[in-house]
């Protein structure tokens, strides 16, 4: 593409066109967050919000390990999340992006629509699956296994397993993606220095994506430690993950600040790990060489 | 082993894992479609007996109803508007360079990676905070706006894409036949940009659809679809509930079909 030149904000056509996102995003997303920031220094009283300007709620989030049990529970579940997502996307996006040029468009419309329907829908349809007496036991008892040999409906098992579904397809896009752009010529030209398939696909085509890996790992820890549905619909509610807390403590405590805080915390602690991780391998990477 | 047999066998190894995926991928859609043909009143198998009865029970039900008509205006509107904001935001990304580039996309693509639950409970206390003050309840308006940031985002990257592939000459070549700025819209930008345009709004439209999370926090006591089956969830359901997942299902797959159908047309013709 032709370059174009650098214009200035003052450009009436980017202006026009910048400028509503930028006024949606600001009055409609930064300001909001600012606003939970600030209501965590205030208080509610019956039920009504007082603006006391303090640390209480601060204090209350440090001094109860409670709080700090269900976020540590949420990181790992989101952390088995990504990466038994990246495992299974793996071979899927790799086989869309080189070799299933006959069903492309199919599998892609499948895809597609699954990931399109109503998160509610599905893991509702998850219910009835693996209930008792559900389809996955009619079906097995029918194969001639013992009843209820499907029973981890309402375990952290089940709700890894909504979570997994729900989140499966951001990974395969985003793989899909740098995997579809790398310049095929590279794997050929391993082949001609005498590299074997597993050999090419393990030094030329995986170092290549990535940054595909590590954008779905992101994009799918970030997604999975503020789930809901799962842990509420197919955990059954008995080990609450965080976003689960939050709801409580609005909903059922109307604690608003509180609610603020642990909002908040979640948000703060999941960027830090996704900043440490990221850290770590950078190091891994000075560190070896490649 | 040669080459070829080694061939055959990945393509065999990942055709299956697609398979298997696929059926992982549909195993809870089919479960319903299954359900909502049961006779009885309970969730449970063997059936009682197959009947589209409980399709005649959903348009009878007058809270699934207004659900229905709510989800859909509740789309339609964000639709149209996250459309619109998101395609300006891709065409000055792709097309401007400007001071502050990489912050305006930080800005405008933030909402992509922000767990939805959250973005809901923070705009929840924002239009509570600024409806006491201005006197204005949670509602359609505010899951609408709710729905605006979630899905502008989404929409940008698709028609950015489609930004990317096109010739900004033949906005040129227009301009020096004596286009005004608003023609070349007209005429050459938006009909080359429209297959990008139509499947971003289609998928804005689907994701507006089925949206739990904030409608959920932010229609305050209006019921959606996702949020009227939620809470059918909660009480313990009839075969009403897969029933109306199962008329859900069908615009859907009608809609991602044409949209696919419509991209590859036009990358046929380019």
């Amino acid at each position: 593409m032709e370059q174009t030149a650098t214009r200035s904000w003052h450009d009436p056509g980017l202006l026009v066109k910048a400028l509503p996102s930028v006024l949606l995003q600001t009055t409609c997303f930064i300001a909001p967050l600012l606003m939970t920031f600030i209501l965590t220094f205030q208080r509610t009283r019956d039920f009504q919000l007082r603006w006391t300007w303090d640390l209480a709620t601060w204090t209350d989030v440090f001094s109860k390990p409670h709080y700090w049990t269900i976020l540590g529970h949420t990181l790992v579940m989101a952390a088995a999340c990504v990466a038994i997502c990246m495992v299974l996307a793996f071979p899927i996006a790799y086989g869309l992006a080189t070799r299933f040029k006959r069903f492309e468009n199919e599998i892609k419309i499948l895809i597609t629509f699954a990931f399109i329907t109503d998160a509610t829908l599905k893991t509702f349809g998850w219910v009835l699956f693996l209930d008792k007496k559900g389809a996955a036991n009619f079906l097995l008892s029918g194969l001639g296994l013992p009843p209820e040999s499907v029973a981890f409906l309402f375990t952290d098992w089940a709700t890894l397993l909504g979570m997994v579904y729900n989140l499966l397809p951001f990974a395969i896009f985003t793989l899909y993606l740098s995997i579809d752009t790398i310049d095929r010529s590279l794997i050929l030209a391993a082949y001609d220095a005498g590299a074997s398939k597993w050999r090419a696909h393990w030094e030329v085509t995986l170092p290549l994506c990535k940054p595909g890996i590590w954008a779905g790992s992101v994009l799918i820890f970030l997604l999975g430690v503020g789930v809901f549905l799962e842990p509420k619909v197919l955990g059954g509610g008995v080990s609450p993950m965080s976003a689960e807390l939050i709801r409580q403590t609005f909903e059922t405590r109307v604690n608003w600040p509180l609610g603020a805080a642990l909002t908040l915390v979640l948000m703060v602690v999941s960027v830090f790990v996704v900043l440490l991780f990221s850290r770590i391998l950078n190091m891994k990477r000075a560190g070896f060489g490649t | 082993m040669t080459a070829r047999g080694q061939d055959r066998l990945i393509d065999i190894s990942l055709y299956s894992v697609m398979a298997v995926m696929l059926l992982f991928f549909y195993i809870p859609i089919f479960t319903l479609m299954a359900f909502s043909l049961q006779e009885g009143r309970y969730l449970t198998l063997p059936f009682e007996g197959i009947s589209l009865k409980w399709y005649g029970e959903l348009f009878n039900s007058g809270p699934a109803l207004s659900a229905l008509r709510n989800s859909t205006l509740i789309a339609f509107f964000a639709t149209i508007v996250s459309t619109v904001i998101g395609t300006m935001a891709a065409i000055a990304v792709v097309r401007y360079r400007f001071r502050g580039k990489s912050a305006f996309q930080a800005l405008a693509g933030a909402p992509l990676a922000f767990p939805q639950l959250l973005l809901g409970i923070v705009l929840l206390l924002w239009f509570s905070v600024l409806g006491r003050w201005l006197g204005f309840n949670t509602g359609v308006v505010t899951a609408i706006i709710g729905h605006i940031v979630y899905i502008t985002p989404f929409v940008m990257v698709i028609v950015a894409v489609q930004v990317y592939s096109f010739d900004p000459q033949l906005e040129d070549a227009a301009r020096d036949c004596g286009a005004n700025t608003w023609e070349v819209y007209r005429y050459v930008t938006i009909p080359l940009l429209w297959p990008g345009i139509f499947s971003a709004a289609i998928f804005a439209f689907l994701l507006s659809w089925g949206n739990f999370y904030i409608t959920y926090s932010l229609a305050g006591s209006t019921r959606t679809i996702p949020t009227f089956i939620f809470s059918g969830i909660a009480v313990g359901s009839s075969p009403l509930y897969p029933a109306m997942a199962t008329v859900v299902f069908v615009p859907g797959l009608l809609l991602v079909t044409a949209a696919a159908a419509l991209r590859r047309r036009s990358s046929r013709t380019a």
